[in-house]
């Protein structure tokens, strides 16, 4: 938990809805002075609270109708010539967040050890990708979940 | 199957720039493609009309407001039942996301909760119904990775 008060509240409200809003205009709304609005939004991003600001895309008009979940299982060690050596499942999230049309990329606890979210095109391209996850070195099972109905993910803390 | 817009360089390189940052002032990327401010600013209005592209938002960490615990479900349920348990799980307190899915699942959701109590409290919810069969439970770990930057739009340019 991050302490935050009112000020800071209303300036992440205002930007969660619309990235650019001026400062000037939020300051307006204040009663504050534009300086003060921004030394709030410098802080809030120093803390951490605000990671970014991002463009919200919907995948259905640039060509992606479909959506895919790729839950992927990890073999325990890597056999390297001759040399056995443990997994770094970082290695395969380096390489997740590489390929294109991965957007969402995690390490997991529970019901498999990666997962990642990739926007789809068509079923061929699905298989495509699918292939191109398995080619990964040290992953060892994968399985998927696709759909087409909700391509959108966006709610308010969680924005992709 | 909504249409697909007609999108060209100066749209894909407008996507591109406020991906990284939505506060990108416009006068730069008209800079970078070479056209005026006051075209760039034409441009983002016909990119929100057409619907590609939403609106702008920030990015905020869930840990900041108290949630440290982001956790997707994949749910198998009766298969003629779906709909309704969709229905139901996206009412839950907490579920960010929630769709019917084809594969090993057919409900795929994203939680983002206080804390793993909490998240267990969701998960027997969600069990509480009826008609669900399975449920299998993946706690995200903190390297949670969004990157929106990976769309392709080459295969939308217009010759």
């Amino acid at each position: 938990m991050t302490a935050m008060d009112k000020i800071d509240l209303f300036i992440i409200e205002k930007l969660t809805e619309d990235a650019r809003t001026s400062f000037r205009k939020i300051a307006e709304e204040l009663d504050l002075s534009p300086d003060t609005v921004i030394n709030r939004y410098v802080a809030l991003q120093e803390k951490g609270v605000i990671r970014g600001s991002t463009v919200v895309i919907n995948p259905k008009k640039i060509g992606y109708p479909a959506m895919a979940v790729f839950m992927i299982g990890t073999s325990p060690i890597h056999v390297l010539a001759n040399e056995t050596i443990p997994v770094d499942s970082s290695l395969i999230l380096d390489a997740l967040i590489k390929m294109r049309n991965i957007i969402v990329a995690t390490k997991t606890v529970g019901d498999h050890d990666l997962l990642a979210i990739g926007v789809i095109m068509g079923f061929e391209h699905l298989i495509n990708v699918r292939n191109e996850i398995a080619k990964i070195p040290s992953v060892k099972d994968l399985e998927v979940s696709f759909w087409t109905e909700k391509t959108e993910l966006c709610p308010k803390y969680f924005v992709i | 199957m909504s249409a697909q817009a007609k999108i060209d360089e100066i749209d894909i390189n407008i996507i591109r720039a406020l991906q990284k940052d939505a506060r990108t002032n416009f006068v730069d990327i008209a800079k970078k493609c070479g056209v005026s401010t006051d075209t760039i600013s034409k441009r983002f209005k016909k990119i929100r009309r057409a619907g590609v592209a939403r609106g702008t938002t920030v990015l905020l960490n869930p840990k900041s407001f108290g949630y440290d615990c982001v956790a997707s479900f994949g749910i198998r349920v009766e298969y003629s039942h779906v709909g309704e348990v969709v229905e139901f799980v996206e009412r839950m307190p907490d579920v960010v996301f929630c769709t019917s899915s084809m594969g090993r699942h057919n409900i795929f959701a994203i939680a983002v909760v206080k804390n793993v109590g909490k998240l267990s409290q969701l998960k027997e919810s969600i069990k509480g119904h009826p008609m669900v069969r399975e449920i299998a439970t993946s706690i995200w770990v903190n390297e949670i990775l969004l990157c929106p930057e990976n769309f392709e739009f080459e295969h939308l340019k217009t010759k």
